[in-house]
């Protein structure tokens, strides 16, 4: 072999590991997270087992031509005479299978209260949204103590800017509302335009008495359900427009939960109630209004009222909870510490991002 | 043709494991999880449906029957759409906690990708 065939093949030789080295390292950009499809094969192939399953399942189920099962002819027949119902669905949900409904709403409250353990931060909160007096001198306190050891300057310096934008959060000059028309908006964070506010106010009155017509008086008894995620609806809307100043006299801690355990609360009783005087769980134990009235359905009117107490609060509760649970970034000291060394680089971009 | 509706439901319910399966990120995932809720409550209301069927409610009944025939007429299944309701709360408050979950592991971690929550590695 001669010295430019050797040199030749020893360039090959470079080239071929320093294209293995990069291929190598395309793999590691691409296997960073949330960039490739995680175990591709496995999952098509599973996702495709599942579909020819349910594909095979599902041409064996009834057709649109079959009888009804016995169970919903039953309800059929007893909606009117038994339950003075006229809407089969609401007899089915607070008449039949009111222990159904029972079960989904504690299910729903224990899912509320998952959040609410989840979400909550260090401090005992007095309202969800723009908290900003509770734990502040604890906090201050901290930040001193932080602050003498002059370790990290940035941490100083991100605190402080913290805390003088909590500060402006705390004590505005004045609300939104106060200001005269045609002067600057509010920032977003307080509140949006008087366009959107007002228009904000004017809904949200049809939309909390359309709520609480579904639940009295649409097909009556029953929408106990509905209306509730309606109300959640409005204090959503309300929020969105007027700002959390506006709303947390009413979309606070103190006054949403027992409000929710005391609709909870009516439920069991009214479960009991039906037991003990009537022989049967959720049974009517009230006399049948007229038909289409608000009094008609007996207990079911009542039990709709209760679900409609703890759906409303419920749903509020884990909608407020979510969106106030922006502040507590920080873990402890000690803790920062221990982590820091355990943390990659990707840590700092994903701070931007959430 | 209700099977077009059944074999809709099956693929979209393969299409939320599908995003499950293949992402990292739990909000992803998350999504996946109420494409898969949202299947179910297809199934099922296309479970209650009926030919000709009316909505099963006993007031003002539709011209030439009375109430009483509707009882034991067509109509479609009541017992289902129950079910259905009941399933879209179920379907909110499971995703409510998965957020919750996402979210306090997203400041914890300051990653919402599965693969970087490490700490009860061995």
């Amino acid at each position: 072999m001669t010295e430019k065939a050797r040199t030749t093949e020893k360039a090959r030789t470079t080239a071929r590991a320093q294209a293995e080295t990069e291929r190598e390292e395309i793999g590691t950009i691409r296997a960073r997270p949330g960039e490739v499809l995680h175990r591709p094969v496995l999952a098509f192939a599973l996702a495709a087992g599942a579909l020819a399953v349910l594909g095979l399942a599902v041409t064996g189920l009834p057709t649109d031509t079959a009888q009804l099962p016995a169970v919903a002819r039953q309800a059929m027949r007893i909606a009117l005479p038994t339950w003075g119902q006229t809407e089969v669905v609401s007899e089915v949900v607070y008449g039949s299978r009111g222990f159904d409904t029972f079960g989904e709403t504690f299910l729903l409250l224990a899912a509320v209260i998952s959040v609410m353990v989840l979400s909550r931060g260090r401090e005992p909160r007095s309202e969800y949204v723009g908290e900003s007096s509770a734990g502040q001198r604890e906090q201050a306190e901290l930040d001193s103590d932080g602050g003498s050891s002059g370790t990290d300057q940035q941490q100083d310096e991100a605190r402080s800017a913290e805390r003088r934008e909590e500060s402006e959060d705390a004590a505005p000059a004045e609300l939104p509302d106060d200001l005269p028309l045609g002067s600057r908006a509010p920032d977003r964070a307080q509140a949006m335009t008087v366009v959107v506010r007002a228009a904000a106010r004017t809904a949200a009155v049809f939309l909390f008495v359309a709520s609480i017509y579904l639940a009295a008086w649409g097909f009556t008894p029953g929408g106990g359900f509905p209306a509730g995620a309606a109300l959640t609806g409005v204090a959503i809307l309300l929020y969105g427009a007027l700002g959390h100043q506006r709303v947390n006299r009413l979309i606070r801690p103190n006054l949403l939960e027992p409000i929710e355990v005391f609709g909870a609360a009516a439920i069991v009783a009214i479960g009991v109630l039906g037991l003990v005087l009537k022989g049967s769980a959720f049974r009517n134990f009230l006399p049948l209004g007229e038909t289409g009235t608000i009094l008609a359905g007996g207990s079911q009117q009542l039990y709709s009222g209760a679900e409609l107490l703890e759906v409303a609060t419920g749903l509020t509760i884990a909608v407020f909870s979510l969106l106030g649970m922006s502040h507590d970034w920080a873990g402890d000291d000690s803790e920062s510490d221990s982590d820091s060394g355990s943390r990659s680089g990707s840590d700092d971009e994903g701070e931007d991002e959430t | 043709m209700i099977v077009a509706n059944y074999l809709v439901a099956a693929a979209v319910f393969c299409l939320g494991l599908l995003a499950i399966m293949l992402h990292r990120d739990l909000i992803k995932v998350v999504l996946g999880l109420s494409l898969m809720e949202a299947s179910g409550y297809l199934m099922l209301v296309s479970m209650s449906y009926r030919r000709h069927a009316t909505a099963p409610v006993l007031v003002n009944p539709p011209s030439g029957q009375s109430e009483q025939s509707l009882v034991n007429g067509n109509v479609t299944d009541p017992v289902l759409q129950n079910f259905c309701l009941t399933a879209i709360v179920i379907g909110v408050a499971v995703t409510g906690v998965f957020l919750a979950i996402a979210v306090r592991a997203a400041q914890h971690y300051r990653s919402v990708d599965a693969a970087n929550l490490t700490e009860l590695h061995g």
